[in-house]
């Protein structure tokens, strides 16, 4: 198991990517085209920097690249970095784009009725397993998770559980389906985040692009 | 055809991080530990040899404080005592350091190598057990000393033939120390400690309060040797935070002075995963291998104030993928009846010899599929031609 001679970066697919394009343009990366065609098959692209490659995967895989050092670089979501708070992965530049929160939601009729003070042990739909229990460890609670990877806002209705912990960007989609926001767990944007090695190893290359996302972030 | 592969399963499946290791590998290994703790040996470390279970209460001492959750526990039924599987060996050599050999004379120097165990795999690595080859240098704080134990850590692995070699430089008591200077509420002080170990520098702007600004410049201060140092002059510290840095910026004069070509760069802030150091740290990279060779540092054995050691640590499953695969096994065949006396010669010179143990009709045949090379014939070793089946 070797590097690749290429450093390469991973983009997550889908509502991030949209939003970090004008970041790539302004920190002078420019993928080839068929990156840009949502149909192609295609999962590693050049750049015009021949030392560049990049990545598509999905949001929750960016952080498992990056942390084997198969990506050297990555924009993730920080709601993945906190899931997978992984030794091997530094997070140096808030992109400051992809803006939403994590929250713990409930039927409305729930959050008004219970006394958090008396949780001894939740049963809790979401995606971010590790982030829900960690949560209501420190406040004393066990929470039993129910790993689902999307439409968690259907679960308390269909009486798969009471809780969920989720991404909350407008707060429509929990509104549409009867729930309220109980407790914010945390602010969540999009991350420039590198592998600790390839940081030791590579530290000219990795430094420049870390400084040229940087520079992209703050202009914008 | 269901039932063979239950049966198979039964009988070879080991619990998830446990492996076998098989021909060519396990001598690979075998050969790598032996290179690496002779070129350690040749530099005056004396190799000592700790059980693989021990008490844990002196398992988790000192050093072995942060193996904690990673030990294998058991009872012991004749003293009714818990003892742990040793996670990292360290911390036992720490021990000898400080009971059985108190009275040598110091420095002391020891090395050592042998197999760990652990409750949860790394996350790098899915092995549990894993194997270890370290050197301990214990009662010299001197820069000379952390300077030594990174010399000797990359020349032996350089021994080895591991090639690209780097090594980061760390402090890890420089943010504590830093971090003393201020007040802040603790939900701010983790939330800042957190930030600080993922380099996210518009987080430490955010959180740092009066210390933000020191911070920032440290976090900007990490790379190659010669930019960070300068980065690293004219930051205004606490005392006891500029001691450290100066004991850096030492280490890294004498280390570079005795390695020119090594490629050092530094990381004043990196804390995770050094905890238990006092004083300078390392770990050792080798381009093309994701992750780390080995790493080391100050630290101060078993909780005893008055002595202080360094030491490093190589984990042998990620040098052993820094080196190239090995060449394939030169061994001759000596077909049945081939009297042992006379291919005696062969192994002496280092050769090795596979004794047929009964007549066949082609014994060129016969040699390949015992993996030889050559066969013997008339009192000479004749190679085989290019092999004409396809193993």
């Amino acid at each position: 198991m070797t590097a690749n001679e290429k450093l390469v970066l991973a983009l997550p697919k889908g509502r991030i990517l949209k939003a970090i394009m004008p970041l790539l343009t302004r920190a002078g990366i420019q993928p080839e085209d068929a990156f840009f065609d949502e149909d192609s098959r295609q999962l590693q692209f050049a750049t015009h920097d021949p030392e560049l490659d990049i990545i598509r995967v999905r949001s929750f895989d960016t952080a498992t690249f990056l942390a084997f050092g198969a990506a050297h670089l990555a924009v993730s979501g920080s709601d993945v970095l906190m899931e997978f708070d992984h030794p091997e992965i530094y997070a140096p530049v808030n992109l400051d784009v992809g803006h939403c929160h994590l929250a713990v939601a409930a039927p409305a009729d729930v959050a008004r009725s219970e006394d958090p003070q008396r949780w001894s042990h939740l049963r809790v739909a979401t995606k971010y397993p590790n982030i829900t229990r960690r949560y209501f460890a420190a406040r004393g609670v066990q929470a039993e998770c129910i790993k689902l990877n999307g439409a968690l806002e259907l679960a308390p209705n269909l009486g798969l559980c009471r809780r969920i912990v989720d991404l909350v960007q407008t707060g429509s989609t929990l509104k549409a389906n009867g729930l309220v926001e109980i407790d914010r767990i945390a602010e969540v944007s999009a991350r420039l985040a590198v592998n600790r090695t390839a940081l030791k190893t590579r530290p000219e290359p990795v430094n420049d692009l870390i400084g040229r996302f940087r520079e992209a972030a703050r202009a914008a | 055809m269901s039932d063979t592969l239950t049966e198979l399963g039964r009988r070879a499946l080991l619990p998830a991080g446990l492996r076998d290791i098989l021909p060519p590998s396990a001598g690979n290994e075998a050969r790598l530990i032996e290179l690496l703790v002779a070129r350690t040996v040749a530099h005056g470390y004396e190799r000592v040899k700790p059980p693989l279970i021990e008490f844990e209460t002196s398992l988790l001492e000192g050093p072995g404080a942060a193996t904690s959750d990673r030990v294998f526990r058991l009872m012991d039924p004749m003293s009714q005592r818990m003892m742990g599987v040793r996670a990292d060996m360290t911390v036992q050599v720490a021990r000898i350091a400080s009971t059985r050999l108190k009275n040598a004379p110091r420095p002391l120097r020891l090395c050592y190598s042998g197999e760990v165990l652990r409750t949860v795999a790394d996350q790098l690595n899915p092995e549990r057990e894993m194997v270890q080859v370290g050197a301990e240098l214990i009662g010299s704080a001197t820069a000379e000393a952390d300077a030594e134990i990174i010399l000797v850590g990359i020349e032996t692995l350089r021994s080895a033939g591991v090639k690209g070699l780097s090594v980061d430089l760390m402090v890890p008591p420089l943010v504590p120390a830093v971090l003393a200077e201020v007040v802040l509420p603790s939900s701010d002080l983790a939330r800042l400690r957190a930030a600080i170990d993922r380099k996210d520098i518009a987080a430490v702007e955010a959180l740092g309060g009066a210390v933000a600004p020191v911070l920032t410049r440290l976090l900007a201060a990490t790379g190659p040797k010669d930019a960070a140092l300068s980065a690293l002059a004219g930051i205004d510290l606490p005392d006891d935070a500029r001691a450290a840095l100066d004991r850096l910026t030492h280490v890294v004069d004498l280390v570079a002075a005795a390695e020119p070509e090594l490629a050092i760069t530094l990381d004043p802030v990196e804390n995770r995963g050094f905890e238990y150091h006092t004083g300078i740290a390392f770990s050792l990279f080798a381009r093309g291998v994701r992750g780390e060779m080995g790493r080391g540092g100050r630290y101060r054995p078993n909780g005893d104030p008055t002595e202080t050691a360094t030491g490093f640590t190589l984990y042998m499953e990620m040098v052993l993928q820094a080196l190239p695969a090995p060449a394939k096994r030169e061994a001759v065949y000596a077909p049945y009846g081939t009297p042992r006396e006379s291919t005696a010669a062969l192994r002496a010179a280092g050769r090795v010899t596979v004794q047929g143990l009964e007549p066949v009709n082609d014994i060129d045949a016969e040699a390949r599929r015992q993996r030889c090379t050559s066969v013997w014939r008339d009192g000479k070793v004749i190679a085989l031609g290019a092999s004409e089946d396809k193993r």
